[in-house]
């Protein structure tokens, strides 16, 4: 009586049982595997598995199934890793874009006199975590985004900026190769921003850097260090090159008018450019450099470019 | 001393049981991956909760850490942590027979984990007449940053374990791996009530 009430909860159950023999043939399985692989028993039963489920890697899933076998040990395979084992349908076809019903699967030794005779595996439908876990994934990896740029003008923040300034400083350092710095700082702005106001200044900076984006190559870091000031890591790049691309953000933002309400708003920008050299010992030396580099370009006059001192 | 603690008898005991179901995984894990594993002898220590973080860490550098529960009879359980470095994973795809390209290297620790910590275990709670299930394996981290980042950010609910440690060594692959088990304060006591039971059978 036992028995058959066993049978029926098994039926009942929302995890796909599935009885194999020692050849990996289909003693039984219940109906959640039945109405999720849309398959009739008389299609199923006897047959072996990899015919049944052509998809299945049989490789793999044979060396699994014999270590369950040999050592006496359930085993497991669980979505991270896989995502299915088995192509059934789930029960989220609607609101998830999973085509297949996301899997945990267990393997049982079944032992009798202990000998394993038969292997139980049991399939779970985790396509709700699986589903969760990607969105959770995304979600972190857009704040983790958010984190490293600065809102107005979507170039990296301070702290993200410095954070790889460290890390290519060091690894010039270590590989013995070039590395360039380039500081730039709007001129005037206190007066644009008193002209124009506050949004007014922010359509500037926005714009400015916007087209300063524009100007870089892959790889090249570009960040935002205060106020009206930006910064450039230029990677693997000689003083003639650096300089080469300071000159064109100068003259591309000189060239440039910023619309703000009808008003063409002119602006200039004042540049320092430092390489890495032997006396920069921590990467805020070379900071300092570039910076010293953007005064003088500043005192001679602004709109204008000027290189640090070579050592 | 705390009611926690082991008795010099009861250590010697659980000692005693560690080393034969040792001896008999190790002997089940060289015929199944056909070659020599070792293990050496182990560690029983307790570790406060406030100290998992440091003893893990001085322990491995390790850079993949797979959790699994283990749960028996008369409130047996715990969890066990399975620690890897770097320089281990060479030719595990290789070691458990399967081709490299078939699975990934999270999928590798993942299921020799499984295999070391199920075989170990199994063992052992046939000596204890018991009778262990087991959670699916699970990558904490591959990074070890984040693996302590985990367990930092942790707010424990025990305060103390009884920590096992067992190193693997699979020297014909040039492969080393550490096992440490971690039962929680009130399952200590019951593994207590266990080690006496087999004590006064003696």
């Amino acid at each position: 009586m036992l028995d058959g009430l066993c049978d029926k909860i098994i039926n009942r159950l929302n995890t796909g049982v599935l009885l194999l023999d020692r050849n990996f043939n289909i003693l039984m399985w219940n109906r959640f595997l039945a109405v999720h692989a849309n398959q009739h028993d008389e299609q199923v039963i006897g047959k072996n598995i990899f015919q049944v489920f052509p998809e299945l890697p049989r490789k793999w899933l044979e060396r699994k199934l014999s270590s369950v076998i040999q050592l006496k040990n359930q085993s497991f395979c669980g979505w991270e890793q896989r995502h299915h084992l088995f192509e059934l349908a789930h029960s989220r076809p609607i609101t998830t874009d999973s085509d297949f019903m996301a899997q945990n699967c267990t393997f049982l030794p079944i032992e009798e006199h202990g000998q394993v005779t038969q292997i139980c595996i049991l399939i779970e439908d985790v396509t709700d975590i699986y589903h969760y876990q990607t969105q959770l994934k995304k979600t972190l990896q857009e704040l983790a985004l958010s984190n490293r740029i600065d809102g107005l003008t979507q170039a990296f923040n301070r702290k993200h900026w410095e954070e790889c300034l460290a890390a290519e400083f060091s690894r010039a350092r270590r590989h013995h190769s070039s590395l360039a710095l380039v500081m730039l700082d709007l001129d005037h702005f206190k007066l644009l921003n008193d002209t124009h106001g506050h949004q007014g200044g922010d359509k500037v900076l926005i714009e400015t850097a916007k087209a300063i984006n524009e100007l870089l190559r892959m790889g090249d870091l570009f960040g935002r260090y205060g106020g009206e000031e930006f910064a450039v890591i230029l990677p693997n790049t000689e003083l003639s090159g650096a300089e080469e691309v300071a000159e064109r953000i100068r003259q591309t933002i000189a060239l440039k008018a910023v619309d703000y309400q009808g008003q063409n708003i002119g602006i200039t920008v004042s540049l320092g450019v430092a390489v890495l050299a032997q006396q920069d010992k921590r990467y805020e030396d070379l900071i300092s450099r570039a910076d010293n580099a953007l005064y003088k370009a500043k005192f001679s006059g602004r709109n204008r470019v000027s290189l640090a001192d070579a050592s | 001393m705390n009611a926690f603690d082991l008795t010099e008898d009861q250590q010697d005991c659980l000692q005693e049981l560690i080393n034969v179901a040792m001896g008999q995984a190790s002997d089940q894990l060289a015929r199944y991956l056909d070659t020599f594993v070792y293990l050496k002898v182990p560690s029983i220590e307790q570790v406060k909760a406030e100290h998992l973080f440091d003893t893990l860490n001085y322990e491995s550098d390790a850079t993949a850490i797979v959790s699994q529960g283990f749960f028996g009879y008369e409130g047996i359980r715990g969890e066990a942590l399975l620690m890897y470095q770097p320089k281990d994973s060479h030719r595990l795809a290789d070691l458990l027979g399967y081709e490299a390209d078939e699975l990934t290297f999270d999928e590798q620790i993942i299921d020799l984990s499984s295999i070391l910590t199920t075989t170990f275990l199994n063992v052992f709670a046939s000596q204890i007449d018991n009778q262990m299930s087991y959670s699916a394996p699970r990558l904490l981290s591959a990074n070890i940053g984040k693996v302590n980042e985990h367990i930092q950010q942790q707010a424990f609910n025990w305060d103390l374990a009884l920590k096992v440690r067992i190193s693997y060594q699979v020297t014909d692959y040039s492969f080393n791996c550490d096992m440490v088990l971690l039962i929680p304060e009130a399952a200590i006591t019951n593994i207590k009530a266990v080690l006496d039971r087999i004590l006064a059978e003696f």
